[in-house]
């Protein structure tokens, strides 16, 4: 059997580069093992143990890796051992079993011991040490005492670590007992895992309990020759679980990390497979090869493995290049020679299968490779063409990396224009790089223009520059500038920068040429001072006396008039209500000027409701009184004539009773002397 | 044409002196005192400028006002109107004249400013 720490060290570093794997139908882990960390696992294990606990997560963990400790342990272990507590004798039982030719003493006390733990009144975890001590130390127990006790401890305490422990402890008995209930709690705990964004699938209690999950599980399941009942999806998600950490917080996590990757990588049923590129996933000439590592979770290589390329195609148009393709295996290493096929440069989307074993889980891979090439560039024609078109362009032709020997000119009478193809070095295919541009470097001033080279319907590029149109690029600044070609595309190998050939620019109108300053954008702009509104201009104060005294003379005129007409106050009524009345309306007035000095208007109407109402009632009780005066004067007026004309009814109706004989003659007072009265 | 214009001047001014009650009279000296102190803020307005706009309204809204508010009294109170306002007494009248004016006052000291 192979040494696995020399796998390890031969498992090249690979980068985390399943991200780059594309999740197509079915999970692929994107979380996985390097050998770094595997390396760093294995370091936290290995650390010296202070006691029997730290001792069996050691050992016992490195077996798992597969790494054999030293036997100076097992003295250490006997030494440590208390065989009163099933605990330590578990520790010991398990970790003796780890060693080679640990045999642990064991006395008839301590066999007794172990048996009566196995009892239904035992935690689950008790029950599950004593179980591995007996089976570890080689000494009999009764396995269906061992079932009955698990299933009642199962349904008094349904919680996870439990079925775990019971789990594991089941993997501990005869084949012949009655495991099936024991076998079903797996499919209803793997219900009670969480789905992290389809991602990841781990129990709430942490990574831990999901890392024994795993190991139980498939323990048991190997151990009873049934397939767990995991999806392969559900699987891949509990790979990323419990793979995605790095660094383990303690012992017993570290513990249950390796043994869910021994369990993952060593069962009959399910075994994940990790492919990785080996560096970038890049080809190009020099680089035929993609090579790929088909690892298992502990990033062991599969040699068992046959990898083959199902379906190769170009990113962008999905035309199959390759079908079918199986890849070799060197040095453990799956290599397969794209080149060979002589693709085109760009990316290409590969569709990797992995056979070789039923037990393959996620072995259907998708990875995108990109295929680079060198660019050459052909027939570089540099040319000064006449705008009148008078005379014929003069077309210089330069090859790369060589410069032009003589400058060009360009100026108002003259463009200057560029030409060239690019290539691909080894097929001649054209090229269309991301970055072609064309630089133009004033050596004097430091001034840099870039413009873009762009290629025609047939891929050829071309490059005009007019002085006239490109004027303000320039700053109008003329000198002779070197020109260059810069090209670069992601796959490309050979990024260029040649100096082409040197221009000479003549601009009209030219200013001072003056060294470029950075352009002004950062530095302090001149300070804004604010304008606050100026004050209109008011008119010379004797002009608004004047108008002053204008607008008030008319109240002269109305007094004047007053006077005139004979408006006298003589009828002025000395009652309180009056005085009160005028008061309160002088108040009025006063406060309307005190308003418009101090008040604000809520104060005002304060004011204005207490004055308000006062002169209110005052002046209603007044004019009340003047009104009953008036109508006063007016009643005595009416009732006198309705006396005088009622005077005058009564006769014309005593003398038409006259006329007319009643039946009763009526005393007749006359009226008048009700009223008189 | 003129004599005829001046002859029904005449002639109305005749007619006003002899038949307008005195009340209404004084109402009327009142009506040409506020129409000429806002003819003469006008005036100011329209000769020197608008400097403070807001003064020159309220003033010029006080003088509007208090023409339109006189003009209503001196309806209510002329005795030849009795019979369109039989619930209106003149002090009924006055006392309105007086509490509309008190809310013109607050509102042209308010916007004086």
């Amino acid at each position: 059997s192979h040494d696995p720490s020399e796998n390890i060290l031969i498992c090249l570093f690979s980068l985390l580069v399943l991200s780059m794997v594309l999740e197509t139908q079915a999970l692929t882990p994107t979380h996985h093992l390097t050998t770094t960390d595997v390396a760093r696992l294995q370091a936290v294990l290995s650390q010296p143990f202070t006691d029997l606990k730290s001792a069996y997560y050691s050992v016992v963990g490195l077996s798992k890796l597969g790494i054999l400790v030293a036997d100076e342990t097992c003295q250490f272990i006997k030494s440590n051992l208390d065989p009163s507590s099933v605990e330590s004798l578990f520790y010991a039982a398990e970790a003796s079993q780890a060693l080679s030719g640990c045999e642990i003493p064991v006395s008839n006390d301590t066999r007794d011991l172990l048996l009566a733990t196995v009892s239904e009144d035992s935690t689950a975890s008790q029950i599950h040490q004593s179980v591995s001590a007996l089976s570890s130390l080689g000494l009999p127990l009764a396995s269906q005492e061992v079932v009955s006790a698990l299933k009642a401890r199962i349904s008094k305490e349904d919680n996870v670590l439990t079925i775990i422990l019971a789990l594991q402890t089941a993997s501990r008995l005869s084949q012949q007992a009655e495991l099936g209930d024991i076998l079903e709690e797996i499919e209803d705990l793997a219900a009670r895992l969480d789905d992290l964004s389809g991602v990841y699938l781990q129990f709430e209690e942490g990574l831990e309990t999901t890392a024994l999950f795993v190991s139980a599980a498939y323990a048991l399941s190997d151990h009873v020759d049934m397939e767990p009942p995991l999806k392969e999806d559900q699987v891949i998600q509990l790979v990323n679980s419990i793979f995605s950490k790095k660094s383990w917080d303690s012992l017993s996590e570290a513990f249950s990390v390796a043994s869910a990757a021994e369990s993952l990588s060593n069962n009959r049923f399910h075994v994940p497979v990790i492919v990785s590129a080996q560096g970038p996933a890049a080809i190009s000439h020099s680089q035929p090869f993609l090579r790929l590592q088909v690892t298992d979770v502990l990033c062991q290589p599969l040699s068992s493995a046959s990898v083959l390329v199902e379906s190769a195609s170009t990113s962008s148009s999905k035309s199959a290049i390759l079908s079918q393709a199986p890849f070799t295996l060197r040095d453990e290493v799956f290599e397969l020679n794209f080149m060979a096929s002589q693709p085109a440069s760009g990316y290409y989307q590969f569709s990797v299968a992995i056979a070789g074993d039923s037990r393959f889980v996620a072995n259907h891979v998708e990875l995108k490779v990109k295929v680079s090439t060198r660019v050459a560039i052909n027939n570089m024609d540099l040319s000064v063409v006449d705008k009148d078109q008078s005379t014929g362009p003069k077309t210089t032709r330069v090859e790369y990396p060589t410069k032009a020997k003589a400058p060009f000119m360009a100026d108002s009478h003259q463009n200057f224009a560029m030409a060239f193809q690019l290539v691909d070095e080894t097929t001649g295919v054209e090229l269309t790089p991301h970055q072609t541009f064309v630089r133009l470097h004033n050596q004097k001033t430091g001034q840099e223009v870039v413009f873009v080279a762009e290629p025609d319907s047939k891929n050829l590029y071309k490059f005009e520059l007019d002085t006239t149109e490109r004027k303000t690029e320039f700053d109008s600044i003329s000198g002779t500038y070197a020109l260059y070609l810069m090209m670069g595309d992601a796959t490309l190998e050979n990024p260029i920068l040649w100096n082409v050939a040197d221009v000479v620019l003549k601009f009209l109108d030219e200013e001072a040429p003056s060294t470029i300053q950075a352009k002004t954008l950062y530095t302090p702009k001149p300070e804004i001072q604010h304008l606050f509104r100026e004050p209109e201009k008011k008119p010379p104060t004797v002009v608004s006396n004047a108008f002053t005294a204008l607008v008030l003379s008319p109240f002269l005129l109305l007094l004047i008039l007053w006077v005139k007409l004979g408006a006298n106050i003589s009828n002025f009524t000395l009652s309180p209500s009056t005085f009160l009345f005028h008061i309160g309306h002088a108040a009025m007035l006063g406060l309307m000027y005190v308003y418009w000095t101090h008040l604000n208007m809520f104060q005002t109407m304060k004011y204005l409701a207490i004055i308000g109402s006062l002169t209110f009632l005052a002046g209603n009780r007044m004019l009340a009184q003047k009104a009953v005066k008036r109508y006063s004067n007016c009643f005595k007026l009416i009732l006198l004539l309705l006396s005088f004309a009622s005077t005058r009814m009564e006769s014309i109706l005593f003398r038409l009773s006259e006329s007319f004989t009643f039946p009763y003659k009526v005393h007749y007072v006359p009226f008048t002397h009700h009223i008189e009265n | 044409m003129s004599n005829s214009v001046f002859s029904v001047i005449s002639r109305f001014v005749e007619e006003y002196r002899s038949s307008t009650p005195n009340k209404l009279k004084v109402i009327d000296a009142y009506l040409l005192y506020i129409l000429l102190t806002g003819v003469f803020q006008f005036l100011y307005c329209v000769l020197v400028g608008t400097f403070p706009f807001n003064s020159f309204l309220s003033g010029f809204i006080a003088c509007v006002g208090s023409f339109i508010l006189a003009v209503c009294l001196r309806i209510q109170i002329n005795p030849q109107n009795k019979r369109d306002f039989l619930t209106v007494s003149p002090e009924r009248a006055f006392a309105d004249f007086l509490f509309a004016h008190t809310v013109l006052h607050l509102v042209v000291v308010n916007f004086v400013g």
